[in-house]
């Protein structure tokens, strides 16, 4: 565990960097996790896919697919990757404030 | 609780005892401690730390072994430079063989004596995992292979969406309404098989090895039941749990007739699955096993598939997976492929069997308790890749591409990864 300071505030996050307690998430903790990442500021699309992954893992526990994101929210597989550089992973659960997923990301 | 803690010792003990065969005896005397090895480490080159030699890593078990099982040991176990198995280490051991060594083997190509280092590391691991000591983040990955199939968990319901949302872009690339991912066919000649994080986040990779065995005019099929080529089971020393995922794929391939299991582009998973797996099940498979590269390449030889180089003239470099390279000796076939693929290439430099790890090997890139490290260790791999001025790196490795990834952003190398598969696809 470590902590990660941006901005004056405190997050205690994995070695990832991915929120410890994920209920400390807001949607200003998403500003200052994608500011810090290299994400930058937040589009309305970015906002789509958060809030998208953000109710599916409330709901199941799990980040959901990548196919679902695109369906739900009309974003093209392609320009994911853009809106996120760090990666649908790494990236935009890290923003939505999920806990790591589990193989090769 | 610390009787629990004796008893947990003593498992690793006795496990230590019952894999004390000639292969392992040697590889524990071995050691004539020339710090050869020290330079050849990724984690003693980037932090400059004893402790992380791959000698000293060695020694923790050999120590053991020596405490243990030979008279010196047992009677002067001061004078003998032995490891009591205390909880000092215990912790070093984790520290150490969990979160210091990438299994790359670039250690046993520099040792003066040829000790099968990672072999050691992996006895190492598996006392650990006797005395549940495994990684957290790593286990869960394991767990949720075991339970449920695949290592991300992914439901048969959403593997099947997503692979049938894949066959719309299939359609529109190969130009043929008609052009589907086959699922769970029967009678085909090969099962392919995916690293999960392909249908849950990288899906374009699928698209990619679709169209270029649809225009090879393959007979192939996924399973939605077992598709998961990766084995973590193996990076923790869980033999059985190794056993089980190898087993899975083998009768996937049997009930649908194919006499060959393609290993999709993972590199600990094509070792475990070709080369650890007969090991397991004590017996030689009634199927084949080929790595997707070798495939691609045949398809060029064969003619089955023309690649036009014209349409990649970016620099491209190659990136060497230890476990598909150096432990297994699929050297050229990915040149073979770039080169018929892409207009510009250049090696990186140390290259093929002296290559450096990405530095997220060995299960490191799922352990975030060493993120730290992996990221330090990765700016070897970094250099190697600027020094080169490709803009695309091409690896057939799904866990090197997302180490790749990591140190692409945290170096600001500016490149593009690539599947074998996705750039022979982009060719076409």
């Amino acid at each position: 565990m470590a902590i990660l300071e941006i901005e004056g505030k405190t997050f205690e996050v994995d070695g990832d960097g991915f929120l410890v307690n994920p209920k400390e998430w807001n949607e200003e903790v998403a500003q200052l996790f994608a500011k810090q990442d290299g994400t930058g500021e937040l589009t309305e699309k970015h906002w789509a896919v958060i809030k998208n992954i953000r109710s599916h893992w409330e709901k199941t526990d799990m980040a959901p697919m990548v196919r679902s994101i695109c369906q739900d929210t009309g974003i093209r597989l392609r320009e994911i990757y853009t809106l996120f550089p760090q990666g649908p992973a790494r990236g935009a659960c890290k923003i939505a404030g999920l806990p790591k997923p589990d193989g090769c990301v | 609780m610390q009787e629990d803690l004796t008893e947990r010792k003593q498992k690793a003990l006795d496990f230590l005892n019952s894999h004390l065969n000639a292969k392992l005896i040697t590889a524990l005397n071995s050691c004539v401690h020339c710090g050869l090895c020290g330079t050849s480490c990724q984690y003693y080159i980037a932090l400059k730390e004893e402790k992380y030699m791959p000698a000293a890593k060695v020694d923790l078990v050999a120590g053991i072994y020596r405490r243990y099982h030979t008279f010196a040991g047992k009677v002067f176990p001061k004078l003998t430079g032995t490891h009591e198995l205390d909880d000092e280490t215990i912790d070093k051991m984790v520290d150490t063989l969990f979160g210091a060594c990438t299994m790359c083997g670039r250690c046993v190509a520099h040792c003066s004596v040829g000790v099968d280092i990672p072999f050691v590391v992996r006895t190492g691991r598996m006392m650990l995992q006797q005395m549940g000591l495994v990684p957290k983040s790593i286990q869960s990955t394991v767990d949720a292979a075991l339970n449920t199939g695949n290592n991300m968990a992914i439901s048969k319901q959403d593997f099947i969406d997503t692979i049938t949302w894949l066959n719309d872009d299939l359609q529109y690339e190969v130009n043929d309404d008609n052009a589907t991912i086959p699922l769970n066919q029967s009678g085909v000649k090969m099962l392919y098989t995916v690293n999960p994080r392909e249908p849950k986040f990288f899906p374009l990779s699928i698209s990619a090895i679709a169209k270029v065995f649809y225009l090879a005019k393959e007979s192939w099929t996924l399973s939605t039941d077992y598709y998961d080529i990766t084995n973590y089971a193996y990076f923790v020393g869980d033999e059985e749990g190794a056993r089980v995922i190898t087993e899975r794929l083998v009768n996937e391939a049997i009930k649908y007739g194919a006499d060959t299991i393609i290993l999709g582009e993972c590199g600990h998973g094509s070792r475990a699955m070709r080369w650890e797996g007969p090991n397991w099940m004590k017996e030689k498979y009634p199927v084949k096993t080929i790595t997707a590269v070798e495939l691609l390449a045949q398809y060029i030889r064969d003619g089955r598939i023309k690649p036009d180089k014209t349409k990649i003239t970016d620099l491209v470099t190659i990136h060497d997976p230890c476990n598909l390279v150096r432990n297994g000796g699929v050297i050229e076939e990915q040149r073979y492929i770039v080169n018929a693929c892409c207009s510009n290439f250049v090696e990186m430099n140390p290259n093929r069997e002296d290559n450096f790890c990405c530095g997220g090997g060995g299960g490191q890139l799922a352990m975030s308790e060493y993120n730290e490290r992996r990221m330090k260790i990765g700016k070897i791999k970094a250099d190697q890749i600027r020094a080169t001025g490709a803009k695309i790196v091409v690896t057939p490795c799904h866990n090197c591409v997302d180490q790749l990834n990591s140190i692409n952003l945290e170096y600001k190398l500016g490149v593009t990864i690539k599947t074998i598969a996705e750039i022979v696809a982009d060719a076409l």
